[in-house]
Order: C-alpha cells, then sequence, then structure tokens
C-alpha cells in the first residue's frame, strides 16, 4: 500500500510561496493559520536555501503520542489526522512537533487555544469524505478526489513533491543523478526515519 | 441529502443580495451550515474513527500521474 | 499576541535541529516579520478562526466535484503566462485545479498565481462608480459617472485642447482592450496615450529594437532549457517571474549550466546560481562593456557571425578599449578576475542567453544599457538559436501586448509609428476618413522658442510620457511643448505610486481638475495628495470575468475565457470604452466593425471581433495569422505542444504550429504561418518560423576611410547569411510591391491580393509594402520564396541615430562617487519628447550641494514574490497580505551598526529632492552591499509618516499599506523614452 509523504527538493525551492497560498485557497485557511509555510536559512548569505514545511505526517507522529485526548488517528496512506471535536487545545502536540505544523485559532495567554488546526495532506477528516461538514472542519479532502496536496501540485518549480514515498522518492534521485547534488530528503530521517540513498 | 432547496436558497440570495458578494457567501455559508448539522456531529464518528475513516482514499488516478509526470524531466 | 511572538521562536529553535546539516541560522524575511506582528489593516488574527467560508457553500450545495463547469483563463500578475484552470459552479469561481497541460507552467503557481481566485472575492473590489464631493465619496450610477466625465472632458477640450487629457491605459488589458483603448485616443485626438511600459522594458523596445528589429524577447522561457549559460542582470527571476525559474532550474540541471547573477543584491535567484556577481547600481555599461574587454582582448567573439550580420562592432571596439580591468573594477567594483571568468564562460560555452528587467531599464542611460547587452549577445554569437537571446522578462501579463497594441505616445497599433503613412493605413483597416483624424488634433501654438504645430504635425509628433505626467501638469506652460498643461488624468488600470518623485505628482494632482480611476481597487491615485473634488472611481472588473487574448513574454498569444460574470456594478474595459465613446459622440464610427452584445451596463464589442480587426491590420508585427479560432485551438489542445520548442505535436490539430503563434505569425489566418519561436532564426524556412535581421536603418552607411575618402558599408546581411531554403542567397531589402515585380515574383499574386494592392496604392502602387499590403499577398510570395517579408539586414552595434550611438558610462544623476563625475558626466541637458531633461544640471547641482557626503546610501528597488506593480490589488488580497505586512528597507549590517538600527526597528529613509521622508521598518541583512539600501515597489496608502487609509473610500483601503519607494527616488530620465530612474538615486536612514 502506497505511503504518503512529502518532499522539498530545496535545491528547486525559491520561496515563492505558491505552497502557502494554494493550500489557503483550497482549504479557506483564515488569516492567521498557517498550515504551510516557507523557510528560508541563511537568508540573503551565499548559501541561502528555503525549505517549505507543514506536517510531515511523521511515522509514529509524536503529536499523537502526547496528546492527552487521543484525538489524532493515521490513515492507511499515513496520513496524520485529527478530530476536532476531541480536541481540547492544549497545545502539547505543538511542543511534540519537529515541524511547528500546529497551528491554533485563538491568541491567548491562558487557556484554551482553541481547536488545533493543521496540514490533512489535503485529505480532510473523520467527517464523511466530501461533506460540507468535513470541508468546513478541515478543509478539501483532494485525496478522496483522486488527487494530492494543492500545494505540492502548483509548486512553482517543482520542488514539493508529493504523493506515494517510494515514486517520489524515484524522482528525487533522479534529479540528484541527473544535475550531480542534492542537499538531500529535508525533514525524512526527523518524520520517517529514512533517508534517500542516490 | 437534498440540493435542491440550497440552489433555490442560493439564486434567491443572489439577488437579494445585490452587490454585496461576500454577504452572499455568507449566506450561503450559514444555510448549509444548518442544513447539514446532523451529519456534522455524528457521535460514531467524533470518537472513534474506524475502519472508514482511516481507509486509504490515495489512488493512481490519471490527475496523479500527470502530476508525476510534470515533475520528472 | 505575546503567545504568538513566543511560538515563533519556538518554532525556530526546534527547526534549526530538524533542519539539521541545511540549517545553520533560521531567519528570513517572512520569520522577521512574523515578529513584528500579526493583525494588520484591519483584518483580525485573534479569535476563534473557522475553516472554510467561500468554498463550504460550494461543498454543500454542488458536492466538491459534481456540477462544476472548468474555464481556463490567463494569470493576470506577471508575463509568464500561466494558464489558470477554474472551476465554477452556478456562476461561482469555487476552486482552482492545476493546468498539468499548459506548456507554460504545466500546473504551476506563485503565491500570486495560486491566489487569483481571490480577486473575484475580494470584498475589497470596488464595488460601484463614486465620485468625490467636498472630500466625501458619492456612490453615482454609471450613466451619471459617464455623462459627467464626458462633459468635463469636453470642456477641457474646448478650453485647453485635447492633449490636456492624459490617456493612461494598462499592461492589465487584454490585447483586445489595449487596442481598443489605442484606438479610442486616435478619436480623441492625442498621442498623450501610455500605460506601463514606459516605466518597466519601454528603454528594451526602443533599445532592441533599434539593433535588430523587434523590440521583444527574442526566445521563450521554455528554450532557456537548452542554454548552456544563462546570465541574469537586474533581474530577480525567482520573485518577479517565479514560474520561469521552473524552465531555468530545470534547464541548469539537465545542461549542467552556468547560471551567473549580476545584481547589486544577492537575490533569491542568486541563491540558486552558480556564481554571484556584485555590482554598484547604475554601472551597467561598464559592466558590459568590461565583459566586451576580455572577449576582445582573448579573440572570444564569433568573428563569423559579426562579418555576416552584424555592422559597427569596430565602433564598439573602440570604445570598449577604454574599458580595462581596472578602470571597471573601479567603476564597477567587480574584481577584474571575477569578469574574465564570466567573459570566457559566456563568450565559449554556448548557446548562452541573456536575462535582463528591470534593474537594466530603469535608468537615465536605460536604451544604452540594453543596447550594450544586444552587442555582447551579437559579438558572442548568441542571438538567433536555440539556447541563445536577449530573453527579456516583461513585468504584467498583457505588457508585451499592450505595447504591441500601441498603448505608447509613440505608435499607432503594432508599431506603425505616427508617420502619415501608419494613420493612412489604420484609417482603411477602421474604415474611418484619414481627414477625420487629423481634425481631431490640437493645432499647437508657437511657445517658448518653438515653431507652432498644424493639427497634422500634432498627430504625427509623439505624446508626453507617463513619467512625467506631473511635470506637464506642474511646469510653466511655456516649457510643455502642447497646447496647454494637462488638466485632467484618465487613468485604467495603472497605479500611482509606480513612479519617481511623489512629492512632485501630489502637486500635480492637486492641478488636476479632473481624475478619473478605472480599476479593479482603488489606486494611490486615489488615496495620494488632498484632492478634494472632481475624482471619480469606476469599477472596473478583472480578465477572470471577461474574455480576451494576452500575449507573454515570449510573444505566444494565449486566449482567456469568462470565468465569471463582473462581480458587483463592475464593467468591462470594453463596456467602459464603448459607453465613454458614446458619451463623446465618435462611438458609432469607432465601434461599426465589432459584434456587439448586451453586457451589464450596455452594449459592448466582443472580444473576438477585435481580435478580427487586429488581424486585418497588424501585418507589421505579424499579428494577422492568431484569429479567435486559432487561438481558442490552442487553449484547447495545450498538451500537445512540446515543453521545450513549444512546436504542436504530429497528427494533432495543432501540429507544426508554434504554442501561442508568438508573433510574427505571418500573413492571413488560412495560410497557417505557425507563429516564431525564436526571433532571428536562420534555422528556419520563413513559411516555417524562421527569420532574420530585419533591415529597418537604410540599406547602406557611408563611413570615412582614415585617409579621408569614403565607402559605402552594406546594412543587408553578407556572407551566405539567410534563412533556410530562401530564394535569394544574400541579404535583401524589405518586400514592396516594387521589389516583387523586379524579381517577377508580382506574377504570384492572385488576382484578389493584386486588386487589394492597387486599391491601397492607386498611382504609386509600387509603395505598397508587406506592413501595409491589406491581402497579406506580399507576405504570401514572399514566404513562398523562402524570404522573410522584412528583408534579410544586418544587427547594429552602432545606433547612429540614437543618443550615445554606441553606449558610454555614465555616472547616475545622484552618483555616490563624485570623483567619478568629471570623467563620465551625465548627458547634457536636452528635450525629451515635450519637456525639457536636466541631466547635467540636475548631477552638477548633487555635486555642489555635497548629496553623496549627507545621503551617502545608494537605494535601489524592486519587486517581491507576493505583491506586482503598485500593489493595490495584491495588498487587498488576504491571503498574499497575510505574508508580506510590512514596508521595508534592506541595510547592510555594517551601515545598521553605524547608525544604531536594530533589525526590525523603524527608520526614516530621506532622499535628496524635496525633503522627502518615508518611516519604514529596517531589515538588517548581507543581502545588500555596504553602502547600498533596498525598498521594494509595492507599498503605498502612506506618505511620508501620514497613513492615508482615511483617503480611500471606506472598506476599500488595501489590507496592507505602506510608504512607496518612490517617495524618496528621484530625477532621472532615458533621453529616448524618458523612462524614470528607478534604480539609483542616494538616501541617508537613521532610526525613527
Amino acid at each position: 500500500m502506497a505511503r504518503m509523504k512529502f518532499l522539498c527538493d530545496a535545491d528547486r525551492c525559491i520561496e515563492c510561496n505558491a505552497c502557502v497560498t494554494a493550500c489557503k485557497n483550497e482549504n479557506d485557511v483564515p488569516w492567521g493559520i498557517n498550515r504551510r509555510r516557507v523557510v528560508t536559512i541563511n537568508d540573503g548569505k551565499p548559501g541561502e536555501r528555503s525549505v517549505s514545511m507543514a506536517c510531515m505526517h511523521c511515522t509514529d507522529a509524536p503529536c499523537a503520542a502526547v496528546c492527552p485526548v487521543d484525538c489524532f488517528y493515521t490513515t492507511a496512506d499515513a496520513v496524520v489526522l485529527h478530530n476536532k471535536d476531541l480536541c481540547i487545545g492544549c497545545g502539547y502536540c505543538f511542543y511534540a512537533c519537529p515541524f511547528g505544523a500546529p497551528q491554533y485559532p485563538k491568541v491567548s495567554n491562558f487557556g484554551s487555544r482553541g481547536k488545533m488546526d493543521k496540514c490533512t495532506y489535503c485529505s480532510g477528516g473523520p467527517e464523511v469524505d466530501l461533506s460540507p461538514a468535513e470541508f468546513q472542519k478541515y478543509g478539501s479532502n483532494r485525496l478522496a478526489e483522486g488527487k494530492l496536496p494543492l500545494c505540492a501540485e502548483m509548486c512553482s518549480t517543482k520542488s514539493l513533491l508529493a504523493g506515494d514515498g517510494e515514486v517520489i522518492a524515484q524522482i528525487y534521485k533522479e534529479r540528484v543523478v541527473k544535475r550531480g547534488y542534492g542537499s538531500g530528503a529535508w525533514g525524512w530521517q526527523t518524520a520517517y526515519r529514512e533517508t534517500i540513498t542516490i | 441529502m437534498s440540493y435542491g432547496t440550497e440552489e433555490t436558497t442560493m439564486s434567491q440570495k443572489n439577488k437579494d443580495a445585490g452587490l454585496d458578494r461576500r454577504n452572499f457567501f455568507k449566506a450561503l455559508g450559514a444555510g448549509a451550515t444548518a442544513a447539514v448539522a446532523p451529519v456534522a456531529v455524528t457521535p460514531a464518528a467524533a470518537v472513534d474513527p474506524g475502519k472508514d475513516e482511516t481507509k486509504a482514499r490515495y489512488r493512481e488516478s490519471e490527475h496523479v500521474k500527470d502530476f508525476y509526470r510534470v515533475n520528472r524531466y | 499576541m505575546l503567545i504568538k511572538r513566543k511560538s515563533a521562536d519556538v518554532q525556530r529553535g526546534r527547526l534549526q535541529s530538524a533542519l539539521g546539516g541545511l540549517a545553520s541560522g533560521v531567519m528570513d524575511r517572512r520569520s522577521f516579520l512574523r515578529r513584528s506582528g500579526l493583525v494588520a489593516g484591519g483584518v483580525a488574527a485573534a479569535g476563534a478562526l473557522q475553516i472554510g467560508s467561500v468554498r463550504k457553500a460550494e461543498a454543500a450545495v454542488y458536492g466538491p466535484a459534481t456540477g462544476t463547469k472548468v474555464v481556463k483563463n490567463i494569470c493576470t500578475h506577471c508575463s509568464v503566462g500561466c494558464t489558470v484552470r477554474a472551476e465554477v459552479a452556478n456562476g461561482v469561481w469555487v476552486g482552482q485545479e492545476p493546468a498539468w497541460e499548459s506548456p507554460i507552467n504545466r500546473g504551476s503557481h506563485c503565491a500570486k498565481g495560486a491566489s487569483v481566485r481571490e480577486l473575484v472575492h475580494g470584498d475589497r473590489r470596488i464595488k460601484y462608480p463614486m465620485k468625490l464631493v467636498d472630500g466625501q465619496w458619492q456612490r453615482l450610477s454609471w450613466d451619471q459617472a459617464v455623462s459627467e466625465i464626458g462633459d468635463k472632458m469636453m470642456e477641457i477640450r474646448a478650453k485647453s485642447g485635447a492633449d490636456s487629457v492624459y490617456l493612461l491605459g494598462s499592461a492589465k488589458f487584454s490585447n483586445e482592450g489595449s487596442y481598443l483603448f489605442r484606438k479610442f485616443a486616435a478619436f480623441w485626438g492625442t498621442n498623450n496615450v501610455d500605460h506601463q511600459a514606459r516605466i518597466c522594458h519601454s528603454t528594451t523596445v526602443a533599445g532592441v529594437a533599434n539593433v535588430w528589429g523587434y523590440g521583444a524577447m527574442t526566445n521563450s522561457y521554455n528554450d532557456i532549457r537548452n542554454s548552456k549559460t544563462v546570465i541574469f542582470m537586474g533581474s530577480n527571476a525567482a520573485e518577479a517571474h517565479p514560474v520561469s525559474m521552473q524552465h531555468i532550474l530545470t534547464g541548469k540541471e539537465e545542461q549542467r549550466a552556468n547560471v551567473i547573477v549580476f545584481d547589486p543584491r544577492l537575490t533569491r535567484t542568486a541563491a540558486h546560481a552558480t556564481d554571484y556577481v556584485r555590482f554598484r547600481s547604475g554601472t551597467d555599461i561598464a559592466v558590459i562593456w568590461g565583459l566586451m574587454w576580455h572577449i576582445f582582448q582573448n579573440g572570444w567573439e564569433d568573428k563569423a557571425f559579426i562579418a555576416a550580420r552584424v555592422h559597427g562592432m569596430d565602433d564598439v571596439r573602440k570604445e570598449v578599449a577604454k574599458y580595462d580591468p581596472k578602470t571597471v573594477e573601479d567603476i564597477t567594483g567587480i574584481p577584474g578576475e571575477q569578469l574574465k571568468r564570466v567573459a570566457q564562460t559566456f563568450a565559449t560555452v554556448k548557446p548562452a542567453t541573456f536575462v535582463w528587467c528591470m534593474g537594466v531599464t530603469q535608468h537615465s542611460v536605460g536604451t544604452a544599457n540594453v543596447r550594450a547587452i544586444c552587442t555582447l549577445l551579437l559579438a558572442t554569437g548568441n542571438v538567433g538559436s536555440n539556447g541563445t537571446g536577449a530573453n527579456i522578462f516583461r513585468g504584467h501579463c498583457n505588457v508585451q501586448g499592450a505595447t504591441d497594441f500601441g498603448l505608447d505616445i509613440s505608435n499607432l497599433p503594432c508599431y506603425y509609428g505616427l508617420v502619415e503613412g501608419a494613420w493612412r493605413h489604420w484609417s482603411r483597416v477602421w474604415g474611418v476618413d484619414y481627414d477625420y483624424f487629423v481634425s481631431r488634433f490640437d493645432e499647437v501654438p508657437a511657445k517658448g522658442g518653438r515653431a507652432a504645430r498644424t493639427r497634422k504635425q500634432n498627430m504625427e509628433t509623439s505624446g508626453h510620457t507617463s513619467t512625467r505626467w506631473f511635470d506637464a501638469a506642474n511646469l510653466p506652460a511655456e516649457q510643455v511643448d502642447q497646447k496647454d498643461n494637462l488638466k485632467a488624468m484618465f487613468v485604467m488600470g495603472h497605479g500611482g505610486n509606480t513612479i519617481p518623485r511623489m512629492p512632485d505628482a501630489v502637486k500635480g494632482l492637486e492641478k488636476l481638475e479632473l481624475l478619473v480611476v478605472c480599476d479593479p481597487h482603488p489606486t494611490n491615485f486615489v488615496s495620494l495628495g488632498g484632492r478634494k473634488n472632481g475624482t471619480y472611481i469606476l469599477p472596473i472588473c478583472t480578465q477572470f470575468e471577461t474574455s480576451g487574448s494576452r500575449t507573454c513574454s515570449n510573444r505566444s498569444v494565449q486566449w482567456g475565457e469568462k470565468v465569471v460574470e463582473p462581480i458587483f456594478e463592475s464593467a468591462s474595459d470594453y463596456a467602459v470604452i464603448y459607453k465613454l465613446s458614446q458619451k463623446l459622440g465618435f462611438a458609432t464610427e469607432m465601434f461599426r466593425p465589432y459584434e456587439m452584445v448586451q453586457g451589464k451596463i450596455g452594449l459592448e464589442p466582443t472580444a473576438e471581433s477585435i481580435l478580427r480587426e487586429i488581424n486585418r491590420g497588424g501585418w507589421s508585427t505579424g499579428y494577422t495569422g492568431q484569429s479567435p479560432e486559432r487561438l481558442k485551438l490552442h487553449m484547447a489542445n495545450q498538451d500537445k505542444f512540446d515543453i521545450v520548442t513549444l512546436r504542436g505535436a504530429k497528427g494533432s490539430p495543432v501540429e507544426n504550429d508554434f504554442y501561442g503563434l508568438p508573433w510574427p505569425c505571418w500573413g492571413t489566418p488560412e495560410y497557417k504561418h505557425p507563429g516564431t519561436h525564436i526571433l532571428y532564426n536562420t534555422a528556419l524556412a520563413a513559411k516555417d518560423g524562421g527569420g532574420t535581421f530585419r533591415p529597418r536603418f537604410g540599406l547602406t552607411r557611408e563611413r570615412t576611410l582614415p585617409d579621408g575618402s569614403k565607402v559605402e558599408d552594406t546594412l543587408l546581411a553578407e556572407g551566405g547569411s539567410y534563412s533556410l531554403n530562401s530564394d535569394i542567397k544574400d541579404g535583401y531589402p524589405e518586400f514592396t510591391m516594387g521589389v516583387l515585380k523586379k524579381l517577377g515574383w508580382d506574377k504570384d499574386l492572385t488576382p484578389a491580393e493584386l486588386a487589394t494592392i492597387s486599391w491601397i496604392g492607386g498611382n504609386t502602387i509600387d509603395n505598397v509594402s508587406w506592413s501595409t499590403d491589406l491581402s497579406g499577398g506580399i507576405q504570401r510570395v514572399a514566404m513562398e520564396h523562402g524570404c522573410v517579408p522584412y528583408g534579410n539586414g544586418k544587427a547594429r552595434a552602432n545606433a547612429w541615430n540614437l543618443p550615445d550611438p554606441v553606449p558610454v558610462h555614465r555616472e547616475p544623476i545622484y552618483s555616490p562617487r563624485v570623483d567619478l563625475v568629471a570623467k563620465w558626466p551625465a548627458r547634457p541637458d536636452e528635450r525629451t519628447l515635450r519637456i525639457p531633461n536636466l541631466h547635467t544640471s540636475v548631477q552638477k547641482a548633487a555635486v555642489e550641494k555635497g548629496i553623496a557626503k549627507s545621503f551617502p546610501i545608494v537605494l535601489t528597488s524592486g519587486r517581491l514574490v507576493e505583491y506586482e506593480g503598485g500593489g493595490e490589488e495584491t495588498r487587498s488580497n488576504k491571503w498574499l497580505a497575510e505574508l508580506q505586512q510590512d514596508m521595508f528597507v534592506e541595510i547592510n549590517p555594517a551601515d545598521a551598526a553605524a547608525r544604531g538600527i536594530r533589525d526590525g526597528s523603524l527608520v526614516w529613509v530621506t532622499g535628496p529632492e524635496n525633503n522627502s521622508k518615508a518611516r519604514v521598518k529596517a531589515l538588517v541583512t548581507e543581502r545588500v552591499g555596504k553602502g547600498a539600501a533596498f525598498m521594494p515597489f509595492h507599498f503605498g496608502g502612506v506618505f511620508q509618516g501620514v497613513d492615508q487609509r482615511g483617503n480611500y473610500p471606506k472598506g476599500l483601503d488595501p489590507i496592507v499599506v505602506g510608504e512607496s519607494v518612490n517617495t524618496i527616488t528621484t530625477y532621472g530620465y532615458d533621453p529616448v523614452t524618458a523612462m524614470h530612474e528607478g534604480k539609483v538615486t542616494l538616501c541617508q536612514i537613521a532610526a525613527a
């Protein structure tokens, strides 16, 4: 069975933020919530590189391990989803997440931050597939429509890959061989406990 | 679920709202919420994501194949 | 807010460990801004936010994938031309899907393209016509608004003349809208009609056309996949043309290509380069001649190419000799060895291409900059074949098309110029008497020592440029070379913060009796200054709410289909131009050829029928073959085109065509010319998209030898250079009926073609040419003989009829190197177009006042990926606005430390003219060198520290506002096109 993954080819990412606005557009994510964002290292210096980041849908997801109400679940596609009806907005998952993926709608010093929101790999949530309720709480369910996350589909330079982990690893390998270098599959060791060997 | 009534609502709202597209959408949204309320919070779905929720949804559709193709050289 | 800030820090700390070997410190423009706060412009982040607003409607009513139709249009932002695939349900644009089939973007978008759906949902769109009455905005009906505007225009016309109404058009128009607006100006009787090309690539168009014939990108984004060396200069494609980087980075990987970036800033594009060359802003010619010095010194030039296809290279050789490595390093700051390495790479690792943008063009020596680069391409034989060329990345989505259709002070559509023959040509196409147009123009009285002009002379005189519209309002009438000063601005789709000297623009705005702003969003024209009356706002829909064609940078023409009906009370450009023409009394004549349909505010012409008229008249540029039917066929068969060659697949309905029929697409649509992917490409036959350099500068040129005797050099191609399968194996002039007769080829004309030619020519039939023959016969016969209709000439390295025929380095008007000004001074004062151009006076005054001491930092400007142009549209888009909430200035850590400026703190940037000042955030970064600063140019709505949100109609202020860089930028105008100096001035920065 195919295992869904994200792979950001840092040698292609130009920090154009198409992934960010594509996500907003597709899921109608409100101002202040960023399911995906682009982070740049060595900004303005030689060696500047950018990577697009969101929930990586980890193997043995640390968010799920710390959740006091057990609202996370992993689908057969290996996508990590959560149930907003159970979420109490405690923020533990935020501190557990190595990628800073969880987002909260409320901004306050104490108490609940509101229901956590994060990238769903464009595959909705526990409600009925493609139902209005699912869209309202979680956004679109492209996987159920036979599509992939829109962030990757709209990436300007084909830097952000999504889909079957084996297929995208193969695509990435071809690139590294063709160009003779590669910064590595960013975040894979942390998320999936593996790397891509060429 | 019947969508017929919603469509009627929409075209009416469309006329009523006149200029304000934004309100038009808001109105629609509210209607939608009301209409689907019974479906939205099914207790079973909320508590225990059973097999249906965790089933595989990914398939290598033509759309997905196109994505892989444009990402290759 | 506190939590948010803290959590951002936590995220960053953790990210650094997750980034592993890749990371050595996460701090970038966006986390910088995230720290600066989350809430901007009335969009509250606090409170419980619910996912899903617009889409839930769709989900509820239709189900996500059912009941929707797919409509294809083209992104309305940059010139790359990405296909937008819109899902529409019951008249609502509910989703955007990737268009895999487009050979240009293959599904991809940048931040702007991925958010265009918001444009037709935005609640900051203008809802209905409005006018300013004693400082208050009042709602009007369309009829009332157009009636009042028309009356005022007629009043100004009667009092001050037609030239006193400035018609400022837009690179956001479709081709049909651009053409219609130019035609409108002709009927109104003025050449004061312009658009954004003036401020982005006017110097490119003038420079390139004066070198080899046509003012456009020679190759394509896709073709760069073939390049082995790519130089970017003054182009930050990663932010300005993000999807182009797909082709460039893929090509770089496949070809193991050298990608070399010349820029004062280490841009996001430079981050992906193999070599980055930092140089001082405004020294481009010295850089290019520095490269050429090494090329000539080492014999790396392409001697055969020069001999066969270039005139005047020896004149360049003489000038280049002055630019030895030491001199060039002193001027530019580039070490000689680095420049030598780049020169060798560019000249020998071929094919090589040169990409430039506004870093090259927006200078008071812009046209000369452009010609210098063209000369480098010619010297190395890098023009006219795959992987080579002048890849000029244009700016807006249809700036190429708007330029082509003469939204320009010196041209009728398709570069016919303003001469009598041009007017007669278009009069024939429009079916209107030539004398009618003569009667519409002003008589200009003698003044300021200048002779009077008759109506006919005024009709043939270039207009006033948009870069200096306010000078035409502010200067004493005697200095302005038209009947009277400017009294009205009629602005369609153009920002008010896009040109330097904004304090002077404010004064100009206050002088205007009438200001009309037609746009989807209120632009800075609305918010700037203190107007209380006489300003009108008309709501125009975006190109997603109407149909039409647009020409992307590579000259491909793409048809966009209307996605949804115009929202609120907005109307299309076509409808508004028609309505105003009706009021002004020439609608019947002007719109007679078109198919009219009922729109929201009245009748409007169909884009198809306008394009058909263009096809009937656009011979000079090969805009004749792109019929609506052929363009629509291409859009329906996008997947049939090759990603590298852009050729349509064998056996497909678009077999052999190049995608989008890039102009020139010669002959009638029925002739089925495939369009021209690569200009001047002799490896293909003329009828198959081949070409030659265009001989448009005469046939010979006299040269004086050292002994005083004179020789005539030919300006036609030599040495066996001609396009494939040419019957004439040599250079040849443009085709006329006379030439056909001489060759005996006139017998190949059909009787119908001959009849048309006779009708046009009358007694002087021999003078009817490939560009005035409305039958297309002359073009057809030439191509059937393998010849290019415009001839086979040489490119020229010496443009003898322009200022600085061979470019020379000139220090910027406001130069930090006062010591170099004496040796490399600005041009002498002169008149450019209708007003004085005081290069030397201003430069001298700056030196005398010691400006370089009190304003020691070189300031340049540029783009950010999430915004475009003046920025009102994109700053009103919540998905984009969230990403970039503050105007800022990039300042080097050394300069910041010396001034006690902390990263993220507020600073005052002050400029050397008008006591100008701007309050912005400091972004302390090594991206800019010591002594240099950068500000993005998309901001407006704050002026010299004062927030101007209150000047916008209520609720229509952009989400994000900020100071405009052009408050600080200064005097300086190109002597050919009056392009402003947007890329070099001096400033001082101090903590606020």
